[in-house]
């Protein structure tokens, strides 16, 4: 098991240089090092790549720089191998082929940032086709608020392919309610190859952040990114931001954000469970996953004030508190809630047709899963050992003990399963953390945060790892990185849709629990098999 | 054969809970007391001092000047309900409330505007700050009457000159 002694002599025996600051070694290379040193740390050291970070630090040192983030949960350690580029050409070497992890976020790097990664195809990912070219809006000089000139409406045809058939599914999934284009090619009944394109719209959040938020108010912002696990994102930014500060924040905030976080995961994992049975034609048991789901909402009303665990982080702590009473009515209505919930869910996992659709479907084995660093449930469904709150230890999730379930067999069932197991394992985490709740203030005397430190932050969210990066400046984060878990998921839905019954695919895609982020767009299909998307680029 | 029967339990944990939702609007409350709503500030109270809008994340909170005016306005179609500005408040104008029903089809329901009149500068007569902060700032302390009635900009200007008569100038 490598240790903070080998990753440092990743950078020694090459000339680079290394800073070990906490639980996070950085490493600072040359370019040309990236590939070797990537390669190593994924492949033989078996650590986890969560994502790359491009910046645009010319207004700094007049470089531009990429940094991919890795973890090793067995030594509990992050690194942070990263480059300077040339300023004027920024080039690095892709380290893709190496770390298939890798394949979205530099091409996401490339879009916002104009980093050109050698070595691989580089398309649009991230920007809308219809984005001026050389244009990129993460790079310093682009105004947050300018906006480029495009035409209104113009469409693009997506495919003609007369082999096989293909069958669109989008704009809209049709469960989860949100906007996502996944081109299914099929043979018959079977899908042969897949075809996904989303990011439908791309907020920018990252850019307001950097542009016009202080440190507290990117915390209401960072919540926004999900509307199920906000309050997983906002914690993941403010420990990143504590993280880089060395802000000293008290024990009792840290028990609440873990207590809160647990809450969370609760109706996010009964949301989903609710929606595979809808999925499944079993809307029986969708509507009691829900009705037992209520119970969790008050509870998130009670602990935040608001239904949606909204509105209670701060960098340094939260603002507010538990006292004696609501804590023995979270306990009583948890005792309910886990007697309600094991009941109806073992029904439902009983009946025929949920069973039947579940299992064997949506494939991922092992290997795809740890190429393409899968997270959460999908990683811990493929037989992949890997939890956040065990290996990398935020808030308050030593003081707790609960298991990681895991399960070898890769498909739906195995996924949902994850899911119920966890259930029970958050209502004890809950009910650990509440007996334990040491006295104290839940917010640190001094928060104080300098330019110029880096903040790495891991938090595992419902549907896995989320990552949040923080360079600080001044007065607000320099550069704020974030990664969702389901940018890790959705390139596995490539493996687990292919070579599967076109019926199952929806239940498939739903079983990583996706989150995408909203838009309309509207998808023709022709007469003639023709399959077009329309998009409508504003011309504000 | 148990097995087999085993789904058919729901009717049983379905006759047992009964109905859960609610008549709504009809039957109150749908939200607990620990929810946060919109906030209305005490347009009595407020000083106009705009650490509220500093504070506030979405730009619910917007400071409209002129020379006369300040003005605080309050769009709800924007607010997400943190009740940041409730904090930060010294003067603790503003309340939050459980309001969530915001629902109107004249747009301007959803302002509101906290007007308030400019203190004037006693050298140069130009307005600044507001009336309100100047007497709240001489309440908490009464040595500094003095200077709170001077605009900013004369306070320099009379810094400056003080400065350079010490040097030997004028
Ligand atoms: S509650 Fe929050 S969003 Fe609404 S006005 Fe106050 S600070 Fe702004
Ligand atoms: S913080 Fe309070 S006193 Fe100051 S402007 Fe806002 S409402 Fe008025």
């Amino acid at each position: 098991m490598p240790g903070v002694e080998e990753y440092v002599r990743l950078a020694q025996e090459r000339g680079g240089r290394w800073v070990v600051h906490g639980d996070t070694v950085h490493l600072v290379v040359d370019p040309s090092d990236l590939r070797p040193i990537a390669d190593k740390i994924f492949n033989e050291y078996g650590a986890c790549f969560r994502t790359c970070v491009g910046t645009d630090e010319r207004p700094l040192n007049n470089h531009f720089s990429i940094t991919h983030l890795f973890t090793d949960d067995r030594s509990g350690l992050y690194i942070a191998l990263k480059s300077y580029l040339d300023p004027e050409n920024p080039v690095a070497p892709s380290i893709a082929d190496v770390v298939p992890a890798a394949d979205w976020c530099e091409l996401e790097a490339w879009d916002m940032l104009g980093i050109r990664f050698e070595g691989r195809r580089l398309e649009r990912l991230v920007l809308p086709y219809w984005w001026p070219e050389g244009v990129h809006p993460l790079r310093k000089e682009f105004d947050y608020k300018s906006r480029p000139d495009v035409s209104l409406a113009r469409s693009e045809r997506v495919t003609l392919r007369k082999e096989v058939g293909t069958v669109p599914l989008g704009p809209y999934h049709p469960a989860l309610h949100e906007p996502e284009y996944f081109e299914l090619y099929v043979k018959g009944e079977r899908v042969v190859d897949v075809r996904y394109r989303g990011f439908h719209v791309h907020r920018g959040i990252e850019k307001l952040a950097e542009s016009r938020m202080n440190y507290q108010q990117v915390n209401f912002l960072a919540e926004r990114i999900c509307g199920i696990c906000g309050f997983e994102h906002s914690t993941c930014y403010a420990l990143a931001v504590e993280k880089a500060a060395g802000v000293d924040v008290p024990e009792r905030a840290q028990f609440i954000r873990s207590i809160v976080l647990e809450v969370e995961r609760l109706h996010s994992h009964l949301l989903l469970l609710g929606v595979a049975f809808h999925l499944l034609g079993y809307d029986a048991g969708f509507m009691h996953m829900w009705r037992v789901r209520e119970r969790t909402m008050v509870l998130a009303e009670m602990l935040t004030g608001s239904r949606k665990t909204y509105g209670i982080n701060l960098v340094g702590g939260v603002r507010r508190d538990i006292n004696e009473e609501k804590k023995s009515k979270v306990l009583s209505e948890l005792g309910e809630l886990v007697k309600d919930f094991k009941r109806v869910v073992e029904i439902a996992v009983s009946a025929p047709n949920v069973k039947r659709r579940l299992t064997g479907t949506g494939l991922l084995p092992k290997e795809d899963a740890r190429r393409l660093g899968v997270e959460g449930p999908v990683a811990r469904g493929s037989g992949i050992d890997k939890d956040a709150r065990r290996d990398l230890p935020y808030a308050a999730y030593k003081y707790a003990s609960f298991r990681v379930p895991v399960y070898t067999e890769g498909d739906n069932m195995a996924r949902v399963l994850v899911r119920v197991e966890e259930v029970f394992e958050s209502v004890s985490i809950i009910e650990q953390l509440l007996d334990k709740l040491p006295k104290g203030p839940i917010m640190a005397e001094k928060v104080e945060i300098p330019p110029g430190r880096v903040g790495v932050q891991v938090v595992e969210a419902p549907r896995g790892g989320d990552v949040h990066y923080v360079l600080t400046g001044d007065g607000r984060p320099y550069r704020w990185r974030v990664r969702a878990p389901t940018y890790a998921n959705i390139p596995a839905l490539k493996v687990m849709l292919r070579d599967q019954r076109l019926a199952d695919a929806p239940i498939t895609i739903a079983s990583i629990d996706p989150c995408f982020s909203c838009t309309d767009r509207v998808v023709v299909v022709r007469d003639d098999g023709v399959v077009e998307r329309l998009e409508v680029g504003a011309s504000w | 054969m148990v097995r087999v029967l085993k789904p058919v339990e729901l009717i049983v944990v379905a006759s047992e809970k009964g109905r859960v939702t609610v008549k709504y609007p009809y039957q109150e409350p749908l939200v607990t007391s620990d929810f946060r709503g919109a906030i209305r500030i005490d347009a009595s109270k407020c000083i106009g001092c705009g650490a509220c809008v500093k504070a506030c994340p979405p730009n619910a909170l917007e400071l409209l000047e002129s020379p006369e005016r300040l003005v605080i306005r309050y769009f709800v179609g924007r607010c997400i309900f943190c009740w940041r500005c409730v904090d930060v408040c010294p003067v603790k104008a503003v309340v939050g409330t459980r309001e969530f029903e915001l629902a109107t089809d004249r747009v301007e329901d959803l302002f509101n505007y906290t007007v308030h009149r400019r203190a004037e500068c006693r050298e140069c007569g130009s307005g600044f700050a507001t009336r309100r902060m100047v007497e709240y700032v001489t309440e908490k302390s009464a040595v500094s009457e003095y200077y709170a009635n001077e605009c900013p900009e004369c306070r320099k200007a009379k810094i400056l000159n003080a400065v350079a008569r010490r040097r030997g100038g004028v």
